[in-house]
């Protein structure tokens, strides 16, 4: 009995032993916690390029779209024989230098949009801070291209730890806690996509008369959870809209700005 | 809020530390071990009673004794795995109180009215337990048989509900509704809004079903081993069906959960896409090799072990040459299932791929490509144990041959429509591709209904080819039931950092952030070690709660008579 008690004790310790290495085997990446980037102005274009791809992979949350193929641009690998982004960034738009594209791409990001795609894309600049901005457009330029982005691109405010980088549920809200609505509107850049009294763009649906068609309560929900409800008409964005706008902002924030939307008849 | 709640809100602002630390392997390592472990025992303490109500409803209303001292063997080991559970759940819980002071504070701030039910329900299903197993002689005879099931039945209930109110607390922190946020006062946050948060009954669903499977898994390791250590032909052969049974109600089970699985992943994308995003194709990516892998071991050792065990039954050798093409399905769905393709990837290993996806094989590692590949082999194992099923019978009803022509019809349709959605998907966009998935479902679950209920009926007054001769099995199959058992359990437990992990730093997703030196969350190969560990440590002590069984009363097998006798229609 002792042998077969030994045959099952090997048996059950090969297995695990074969599911543990093959576990070590395959590449192993951690989820980092997502911390504030502060670059000195000493930054060399390699610890640009490397934190730019922590941003890039990282809270940026650019792959969700770039490199599945289908929603945005593949920028890592060739798309449609033009090469990496960093090869074909400077000849995307005529008269601009890679840099010029790829910070207008993050900035004003319906300026101009690849053909076959949809002008889906957030105003970054308004989710990052300036650092982190700059550090991914060095990655990007890495990527085929020659990366001439320096410290003497980042404002010297950026040094600084950027409080739109921290993660969300570090308290304070948008805009400094200010419970006025169309500064947390101006900071979460929600105008970015949606049009509200004549001023922003027309990607998603218009604001001006929000309160006419959804309640208090709808408005609310639509806020914390995107996925809740689409606008007739918008199927095709359902799920763009980022779902993090609840987190950052505290709940006297939301309030204001929920009454302030609702208002909107 | 209750008093305790109070006092523990209290306790938990009077610190100065939201995080307290275990010596050695450190707090994360604790919680990790003692969660895993607990939950492994709750699996086997509320997948066993399932199994035993259902063994002994087929003993009362099979009449076949067999089946009723079955189910009380397994019921005597559950006295001891229930102490084994409350043991692991008491240090969880003390765990959690001490190294995770803030966050416990925050949790039981919300659910304290349901922990007290749960304390307070388990509390009553340890004396169901108790009435079950110490009344099985008593009440063994008639209307009192039917009430002593009725225990096995309740115990089931008790256990269900127990496990569901756990279920709302682990499924809040990882999809808390939309509508709390960071600054929400727990306080004020509705119980029962809590609870029916989006993952829920997802994970409720698929825990029964899981449990299952994990009962049938560990019931056939334990057969196995009482099989090795049988001195008698007698014992053997008792060992040998017990394994079986165990085996066959495992991969049952095992066969719909993929379907419960999807619901959740689908649900887990529609509350927050990001986190199905960091799921599937973020930094957890890889997970799912891994897991297409102990996927492909339980489907070809449990295929393998029936395949063997065709060997013991007269007649099986005329469908013996067909198994070499279910080996070769089995392998291809496999290998296809195990298809890497949205992955985290850097730009060098983006450049050696030649693009995100690989250039032939990234067609292979879509949805499309994989969810045929799965209905596939859960069609193919179906049909494995409709050849063991029929292996020594020879129907006899008129219609038999227009029967087996039409079930080989059904097969055939299911594999049709499952092939065709399956290349149709890679032509329509994702959202069209999405709902395909119902379709495939749909085939292959009606194949299986309609298929085992044509044969349910051409089964009737078949002709026998031979009683199947239990025992005769080699060793080989029996270290197969010890492998399935094995990966059953690591899998749960990598399951189990999948749904855990994808909150990432954050103890309550988007609510509460995790702000301890552990926030991030560990790579594969490290939690792999953990898991092993969890496993090791479970599967030891189950192996003295198996041995105390053995101590405690001497097994329940049967004599030759009484095996002979009830042989020719087990598994039939």
């Amino acid at each position: 009995m002792w042998a077969t008690n030994a045959k099952i004790v090997g048996i059950v310790l090969g297995t695990l032993a074969l599911y543990t290495l093959i576990a070590n085997k395959i590449p192993q990446v951690q989820s980092e916690v997502p911390q504030a980037l502060s670059l000195g102005a000493n930054v060399t274009p390699e610890q640009l390029v490397a934190a730019g791809e922590k941003v890039y992979t990282g809270i940026g949350g650019c792959t969700t779209c770039h490199g599945l193929g289908e929603r945005a641009p593949n920028l890592l690998t060739d798309e449609k024989g033009q090469g990496t982004i960093g090869a074909r960034c400077g000849k995307r738009e005529p008269g601009k230098t890679c840099k010029q594209y790829l910070y207008e791409s993050l900035d004003n990001p319906t300026a101009y949009v690849v053909s076959g795609y949809q002008p889906i894309m957030p105003v970054m600049t308004k989710q990052l801070s300036p650092a982190q901005v700059w550090s991914v457009i060095a990655f990007l330029e890495s990527q085929g291209g020659t990366v001439d982005v320096s410290a003497s691109d980042i404002p010297a405010a950026s040094a600084a730890p950027a409080a739109s980088a921290a993660p969300a549920g570090a308290g304070g809200g948008l805009a400094g806690g200010s419970t006025d609505p169309q500064a947390i509107i101006q900071a979460a850049g929600c105008l970015a996509c949606h049009k509200l009294d004549g001023q922003g763009q027309v990607i998603a649906p218009d604001l001006t008369h929000v309160g006419s068609r959804r309640d208090a309560e709808s408005i609310r929900r639509k806020i914390l959870d995107p996925a809740s409800s689409v606008t007739k008409g918008y199927e095709k964005l359902a799920g763009i809209m980022p779902k993090m706008f609840g987190t950052m902002m505290n709940a006297a924030q939301l309030e204001a700005l929920v009454h302030y939307l609702a208002a909107h008849k | 809020m209750t008093d305790s709640t109070l006092l523990l809100l209290q306790a938990a602002a009077d610190t100065t530390h939201a995080y307290g630390e275990f010596p050695v392997i450190g707090a994360r390592a604790f919680i990790w071990i003692t969660a895993e472990v607990h939950l492994m025992f709750a699996a086997f303490v509320l997948g066993v009673p399932m199994f035993a109500v259902v063994t002994e409803a087929i003993g009362i209303f099979g009449g076949d004794e067999r089946y009723d001292r079955l189910s009380k063997e397994f019921t005597r080991l559950l006295l001891v795995a229930y102490s084994a559970t409350a043991i692991w759940g008491a240090m969880l819980v003390f765990g959690l109180s001490t190294l995770y002071p803030r966050f416990w504070a925050y949790l039981t701030s919300i659910f304290a009215p349901s922990m007290w039910l749960y304390a307070a329900l388990f509390f009553v299903e340890s004396f169901t337990l108790y009435l079950y197993y110490y009344g099985w002689d008593r009440w063994k005879e008639g209307r009192a048989k039917l009430g002593h099931w009725t225990l096995g039945i309740l115990l089931n209930v008790w256990g269900t509900i127990v496990m569901f109110i756990a279920n709302a607390w682990l499924t809040y922190m990882m999809s808390p509704p939309r509508d709390i946020t960071p600054t929400t006062d727990p306080t004020t946050i509705k119980l029962w809004h809590a609870i029916a948060n989006a993952t829920w009954m997802p994970i409720n669903v698929h825990r029964v079903i899981a449990n299952v499977v994990f009962g049938g898994a560990i019931v056939g390791a334990y057969a196995s081993y009482r099989f090795l250590a049988a001195r008698t032909e007698e014992e053997r052969a008792h060992y040998d069906w017990m394994g079986y049974v165990g085996n066959f109600i495992a991969m049952s089970a095992l066969i719909v959960l993929p379907f419960a699985g999807y619901w959740l992943g689908r649900e887990i994308y529609q509350y927050d896409q990001s986190m199905g995003i960091t799921m599937m194709g973020g930094f957890m990516s890889w997970l799912w090799v891994i897991q297409a892998f102990l996927i492909a071991v339980l489907f070809l050792t449990g295929n393998y072990y029936l395949w063997i065990g065709m060997g013991r039954i007269p007649g099986a050798e005329r469908f013996r040459p067909y198994t070499k093409y279910l080996l070769i399905v089995l392998v291809l769905g496999a290998i296809v299932w195990g298809t890497p393709h949205t992955m985290i990837a850097d730009s060098k290993e983006l450049a050696a791929m030649g693009g995100s996806h690989h250039p032939f094989l990234g067609a292979l590692g879509v949805m499309s490509a994989k969810n045929t590949a799965v209905n596939l082999m859960i069609l193919t194992t179906f049909l494995s144990f409709l050849l063991y099923r029929r292996a020594n019978t020879r129907p006899v009803v008129p219609w038999a041959r227009a029967g087996t022509i039409i079930q080989g019809a059904m097969f055939a349709v299911a594999a049709g429509v499952v092939l065709f959605y399956g290349i149709r998907g890679y032509f329509v966009e994702a959202i069209v591709r999405i709902g395909f998935s119902v379709y495939q479902v749909l085939a292959v679950l009606s194949c299986i209904v309609f298929v085992t209920v044509i044969d349910i009926l051409m089964a009737r007054g078949a002709q026998s080819l031979g009683a199947i001769r239990w025992g005769r099995m080699p060793p080989r199959s029996q270290y197969a039931l010890f492998i399935l058992a094995v990966t059953f359990t690591w899998l749960m437990g990598l399951m189990g950092f999948a749904r855990s992990g994808i909150r990432q730093y954050w103890h309550v997703w988007q609510v509460m952030q995790d702000t301890s030196k552990y926030a991030a969350t560990p790579a594969l190969g490290y939690a792999s070690k953990m898991i092993s560990l969890c496993v090791l440590i479970f599967l030891s002590l189950v192996a003295f709660v198996f041995w105390l069984g053995g101590l405690a009363e001497k097994s329940t097998f049967v004599a030759t008579g009484e095996s002979e006798k009830g042989a020719r229609h087990v598994g039939h």
